[in-house]
């Protein structure tokens, strides 16, 4: 039997390098939905969205939640470069919940406050869609 | 009797001195290992995000992005300086400082408006003796800046930039070179001259690595550029820090070893002090027997 080549899944932002692990499968979330990648994939850069990213490895699915950056994909080498990743099990749901409230809240009287409050939201919201799945 | 006494006084004040000076040693060296780490953890991105650049600019796109533009005429320029938030670092404020009040004037001599932004205590203090104001303070950032926190600060820099409130923004602060070579620069951040890092991308004959983009190469050339503006600002951060660290570490080391030099010197003073009183008081007691008996 032929062995499955295997993706390397690196995942760093700009304080560490989060992870550096194999993987059979790798989701993440782009700018505008999610994007599979298995071994073989072509070679591709893209921007990353707010949400959740999987990899999977031998039966083992790993979840993280992952806020903007870049991904490049080359010669089975995924890179993510992230502001931020957490292991999705490090987020609660309860916690997550406060902060969008209270981001919700938050006062906005100019398009620019506006727009922050709005990134603000969408964050938590994308945390708690992460948080809720666990 | 009053010589003797007077050098174990000073004996034991050095000790005292020493003990603290070795103690403020041993934390800068538990400090300094652990910037140390963080400023080597930070290195993986920016080595990714070069190759993403490289990658970028291989694929035939011309890097144009409002942050990259020079203005043919500045007037407005930011000034920012990282100092430390104490003391008992040998010349590490110092160096920093009066780099900055050099370019400081420069700047003001050729441009009519300069901002000056400094962060730690010691730099504002340092200004304010000067009779100069700064226009923004910050002391939150220790031996351990988060990237949060400067990327708090680099959204204002860019929305400035953009907005053409400052034309441009230079830093000055303690380069890390290595840990026996730290240097006080100035590096010009804003308008960007290069994309992450010093080193140009290893060329690849074109063609053969085609890249696929999502959405499109120049949208994620919009977000690159700002990106690593901002990595290469957290980058002067972690340099701070780490110089302050070591800069600490060093001089520490030198007191810890000057003192114990010093408690070497008046320990021999006090013995032959107290030798020379022996002496005497045994040619007194053998004159006075002397006097006696004859």
């Amino acid at each position: 039997m032929v062995t499955m080549p295997e993706l390397q899944c690196i995942v760093v932002t700009p304080e560490q390098t989060v992870l550096d692990e194999p993987a059979e499968f790798v989701a993440v979330t782009l700018f505008d939905g999610e994007l599979g990648i298995a071994p073989g994939h072509t070679p591709m850069i893209g921007r990353l969205g707010c949400g959740e990213m999987r990899t999977t490895y031998c039966g083992r699915v790993d979840r993280y939640y992952v806020e903007g950056g870049f991904i490049e994909v080359l010669g089975n080498v995924v890179s993510v470069l992230t502001n931020r990743a957490v292991p999705a099990e490090q987020l609660e749901e309860a916690v997550v919940q406060e902060q969008l409230f209270s981001a919700q809240e938050r006062p906005a009287d100019t398009p620019e406050l506006m727009a922050v409050r709005d990134r603000a939201v969408e964050q938590y919201r994308a945390q708690l869609r992460v948080a809720r799945r666990t | 009797m009053t010589q003797a006494r007077k050098l174990v006084k000073r004996r034991n004040s050095i000790r005292n001195i020493r003990k603290i000076t070795r103690t403020m040693e041993l934390i800068s060296t538990a400090r300094f290992s652990r910037a140390m780490n963080r400023a080597t953890a930070a290195v993986a991105y920016t080595e990714r995000i070069t190759k993403l650049v490289g990658d970028l600019v291989r694929a035939g796109l011309e890097a144009t992005h409002p942050l990259l533009q020079e203005q043919p005429e500045p007037r407005r320029a930011l000034m920012l300086v990282l100092t430390g938030n104490r003391g008992m670092c040998a010349g590490y404020n110092s160096s920093v400082l009066r780099l900055g009040y050099a370019q400081l004037n420069e700047l003001r001599n050729n441009l009519p408006e300069v901002c000056l932004e400094v962060s730690g205590k010691r730099g504002i203090s340092a200004f304010r003796f000067r009779k100069i104001e700064p226009d923004e303070t910050f002391t939150h950032f220790e031996d351990k800046p988060s990237f949060e926190e400067v990327d708090v600060l680099a959204d204002r820099y860019i929305e400035w930039f953009e907005t053409g409130r400052i034309d441009r923004l230079n830093v000055v602060y303690v380069k890390f070179d290595s840990i026996s070579k730290q240097q006080a620069v100035v590096e010009t951040l804003l308008p960007l001259t290069e994309l992450v890092g010093d080193e140009q991308p290893d060329e690849a004959p074109p063609g053969d690595r085609q890249h696929e983009f999502f959405p499109s190469a120049e949208s994620i050339l919009d977000e690159v550029v700002p990106m690593s503006f901002k990595v290469k600002l957290f980058k002067c951060f972690l340099d701070a820090a780490v110089s302050e660290q070591v800069a600490r570490m060093l001089a520490m080391k030198a007191a810890t070893e000057n003192a114990d030099g010093m408690i070497r010197q008046l320990t021999m003073i006090y013995n032959r002090a107290r030798q020379g009183q022996i002496t005497s008081e045994l040619l007194e007691i053998i004159g006075g027997a002397e006097a006696l008996s004859g």
